[in-house]
């Protein structure tokens, strides 16, 4: 019989942090004067100053949701985060001129080599605000902009100003509203019409302070035909008290365009992980998001496609791993506005210990469509007697023009399966290991080559000691 | 997306001389009872000031059961028949009776749950202005199953009715409970909300069927709850074709060991109908089964709002729970909605659920086309089939081929 035994979670690679003396401080808690500050430090238009206050009366108005959502969020004070960190650093275009104690952080965490191995542009975010990011000079020629959301904003408005906060309103959720008043790096990025990447662009997201809250803001544009895969990847040190990570991502996949979205997270078990992504797709376009929770104590993401052009196409493949203390609150939403687009949702959840995974799901199709499909599949697997898995779709179809298909299973692994693979000689250990990576095979494989290398790595770990 | 709990239902239970003038009509009832009215009618004030949003309307037209439209509570004292197979050793009775001639039989009816599903202020109202219900404690060990019949007649239009039922079934007894809700006149078009209380004791089985063929002006609410102990086997077969709105909540509480609770249900919509369901698989206890399967067929406009939860608790190892909602679009303006949820803290489970929402099959209906069969007829006949599989669990000849009777004249008038 398989016991339940006690074990960590391997966040050691991340789990270091540096003293940094930050030039620019917005202080602890958050009030009008901190929404103006990071502005000021920013020197913004009008307009963005009027659309940050805007965010933050939004803010204050609007409940924490707790009539659905975990009781945990209340443990979330705004008043003891700080809000705004920044050394003063322009974002350098040589790993040579990154301030030293920044780049010890990511060259332990190996950024500036996974670049030179295969990525097409990178850039790294330490706290409030980007500390290196490079490109590429061949793509750089083509038209394609990566920069900060800052750095956008200011100075190609005209491209960025049309779409930032279309795809997600201010008023959306709290935390989205959060966001919008005091956002702060983040990656803006926009692909020309016909431009093709094939390697992908990369961010990594850093927190570094204690009690620091990281607000990045993230706009992708794909123009017509354009193709991109973008990778995001998120570590932070182990401190006592809660941190703060509430991002808003918005894509735009403009006709006949391709996005694909990869985020694998892993905050140490400190961080709430509260963050909104949805997407727009127009005619034939295809958004897909690539989503894997390993780290943080309460994720909240349901990463959404509005199919909003004739054949569009919206997937999302999401792995979530709860650990004891950890509860992995992921799902998707496909919004279908136009005729014959198709989506597809694949969600794996494996809870180990007393790890909590939930999915929540919303699938809408309204009356005067035809021909729109969704096909939506979720499987939990549970290791230990404590594990817990929660699953909360919602359907809700008009017409008869549509349909609908929606499974879920909930199963652990068979003492059968374990007692199959030891007889012919695999430890108990390796034994869950396979029977686990069996589980997600098939949407690892979705996952760039590094990358599931890494995940299936990653898992292994988690994996040790979860049986006796 | 959430709806917001308005305090919206009809002005006539703003009327605090409501409840005190109903007590007083019934001023013949043990004192236990009257406390019991008023602590539900205090529940139901209090909740009637909350404004909360709650996850248990989501996807509810609520303002649709806000009664607007009943003006007062019915006087009809005639609404109620009742009837066994057999010359019964049970005590089978109205409630009425049971309060006046048996009073301590019946006075643990104030410790019953309620499935708790959402409709919390109508379920404390019903529970303070009951005016009638059966009442079935079944003899212990009956062996060849024995038929009870209810029929639940719906009041005037414009009027209200409020029953509660109670149903026990001792230990090793085998039953099969048929209820009617029914109007038998155009006239008798009112609302009625109706709790069922049931415990089943250990090794019993309970075959319950509801049949619910209102008028389609009524608002009716519906509350299951079903206690279930060891080794004892529920089959819970509701049917609703008529009404104007319609919520039902029904609970399956599995909370001894090897306890099983399977729950089938069909709506037929068509005109503006809707019908707003939401279920609970309990799994408190080990070594229990639940299956749920849930069918909707959408004629015109009408909607349907599948809601079901199986939650598992840590206790409920060995637990085999599934559920299933398929809901068939026949028209462009129907609408189905579907919240299937799953909540499980035990691990030695097998659970499932699958979802479908879809319109006929092009190829089918080609099919039977293609043997000279017209369209509207071939829609039919592949509906008639999609709703069989619940059907098939009426096993009665007769009342079966009634309920298909019923169905059919359905399809051809819409």
């Amino acid at each position: 019989m398989i016991q339940p035994k006690e074990f960590d979670i391997d966040t050691e690679k991340g789990n270091f942090h540096y003293d940094t003396n930050y030039a620019f401080d917005a202080g602890v808690g958050l009030n009008e004067e901190v929404v103006r500050y990071i502005s000021n430090v920013k020197q913004e238009e009008k307009w963005i100053l009027d659309f940050r206050l805007k965010a933050y009366q939004t803010f204050l108005k609007k409940p924490v949701p707790t009539h659905w959502a975990t009781e945990d969020l209340n443990n979330i004070d705004f008043d003891i985060i700080r809000y705004y960190l920044a050394k003063g650093q322009q974002p350098s275009r040589s790993w040579e001129d990154v301030p030293e104690d920044i780049k010890n952080t990511f060259e332990r965490l190996g950024i500036p080599e996974q670049e030179r191995k295969f990525l097409a542009g990178v850039e790294a975010q330490f706290d409030s605000e980007a500390a290196y990011s490079r490109m590429k000079e061949d793509l750089e020629k083509e038209g394609v902009l990566f920069v900060g959301s800052t750095e956008g904003l200011r100075d190609y408005p005209e491209i960025f100003k049309k779409w930032f906060g279309k795809v997600i309103p201010t008023s959306d959720n709290k935390f989205s509203a959060l966001n919008s008043a005091v956002f702060s790096g983040g990656s803006f990025i926009y692909i020309p019409p016909g431009v093709k990447l094939t390697q992908p662009l990369q961010a990594y997201f850093r927190i570094n302070a204690e009690n620091f809250g990281q607000f990045e803001r993230t706009l992708i544009i794909a123009d017509e035909g354009a193709e991109v895969t973008y990778m995001e990847g998120c570590t932070a040190p182990k401190f006592e008290t809660s941190t703060l990570h509430s991002a808003v991502v918005e894509l735009v996949a403009l006709k006949g365009a391709k996005i694909q979205y990869v985020t694998v997270q892993n905050w140490s078990d400190n961080v709430f992980n509260l963050v909104t992504k949805r997407a727009i797709a127009e005619e034939e376009a295809e958004v897909r998001w690539i989503d894997c929770n390993i780290g943080s104590r309460l994720t909240m993401k349901y990463p959404g496609v509005i199919l909003r052009g004739r054949k569009a196409r919206g997937e999302v493949l999401s792995i979530a791993l709860a650990n004891d203390g950890q509860h992995q609150d992921t799902g998707a939403k496909m919004i279908h506005a136009a005729e014959e687009t198709t989506s597809n949702i694949i969600a794996k959840s494996i809870s180990i210990g007393k790890g909590r995974s939930s999915y929540r799901g919303f699938v809408k199709m309204p009356k005067h469509l035809k021909n729109c499909k969704n096909n939506t599949e979720c499987d939990a697997l549970l290791i230990n007697s404590d594990s817990q898995t929660d699953t909360y779709p919602a359907i809700s179809v008009q017409g008869d023009g549509n349909s609908v298909q929606h499974e879920a299973t909930v199963s652990k692994v068979s003492a059968e399966q374990i007692f199959y693979m030891q007889q012919r000689g695999l430890s108990e250990p390796e034994a869950m290991s396979l029977c686990v990576n069996g589980f997600v095979n098939d949407l690892i494989r979705e996952f760039p080559m590094e990358y599931s290398v890494e995940l299936k790595r990653l898992i292994d770990l988690e994996m040790e000691g979860s049986v006796g | 997306m959430q709806t917001i709990n308005k305090p919206s239902l009809s002005s006539l239970f703003d009327d605090q001389n409501l409840f005190s003038s109903f007590v007083e009509e019934r001023s013949w009832e043990p004192g236990w009872c009257a406390d019991f009215r008023m602590e539900n009618w205090n529940h139901f004030e209090n909740l009637q000031s909350s404004v909360a949003k709650d996850e248990n309307w989501r996807f509810s037209p609520k303002s649709r059961f806000s009664l607007s439209g009943v003006n007062q509570l019915t006087s009809d004292v005639d609404l109620l028949s009742l009837s066994s197979s057999v010359d019964s050793k049970s005590r089978f009775q109205d409630l009425n009776k049971m309060i006046l001639d048996f009073p301590s039989e019946i006075s643990r009816i104030i410790d019953l749950k309620g499935p708790c599903l959402g409709a919390l202020s109508n379920y404390h109202l019903t529970s303070a202005l009951f005016d009638n219900g059966f009442f079935l404690n079944t003899a212990p060990g009956i062996e060849s199953p024995e038929v009870f019949t209810v029929r639940h007649k719906l009041p005037k239009s414009g009027s209200i009715s409020f029953r509660k039922n109670v149903l026990t079934i001792a230990p090793f007894s085998e039953i099969t409970v048929i209820e009617f809700i029914e109007s038998d006149r155009d006239s008798n078009s009112g609302n009625l909300s109706s709790i069922l209380h049931a415990e089943i004791g250990e090794g019993a089985k309970l075959n319950r069927i509801l049949i619910q063929d209102a008028k389609t002006n009524a608002t009716l609410h519906q509350f299951e709850n079903f206690v279930i102990g060891k080794n004892a086997i529920v089959t819970n077969t509701t049917i609703h074709l008529g009404s104007s709105e319609c919520r039902t909540e029904i609970k399956g509480n599995l909370m001894e060991e090897g306890a099983e609770f399977e729950n089938f249900s069909l709506f037929l919509g068509c005109g503006n109908q809707l019908f707003d369901q939401r279920t609970m698989q309990f799994h408190a206890a080990p070594n229990c089964r639940s299956n749920l399967i849930s069918k909707n067929a959408l004629n015109d406009q009408s909607k349907s709002v599948f809601s079901g939860m199986i939650k598992v608790l840590p206790s409920a190892s060995n637990t085999n729970a599934y559920q299933t909602n398929r809901n068939l679009l026949l028209s462009n303006e129907a609408q189905a909605d579907s919240l299937p949820g799953l909540e499980i803290l035990a691990n030695e489970v097998k659970c499932s659920h699958g979802a479908t929402t879809s319109k006929i099959d092009e190829q089918e209906l080609f099919y039977l086309q293609s043997r000279g069969i017209p369209k509207k007829s071939a829609e039919n006949l592949i509906a008639l089939g999609f709703l069989d599989e619940i059907l098939a669990m009426v096993k009665n000849e007769e009342l079966n081929e009634s309920i298909r009777h019923k169905i059919e004249s359905r399809f051809n008038n819409s």
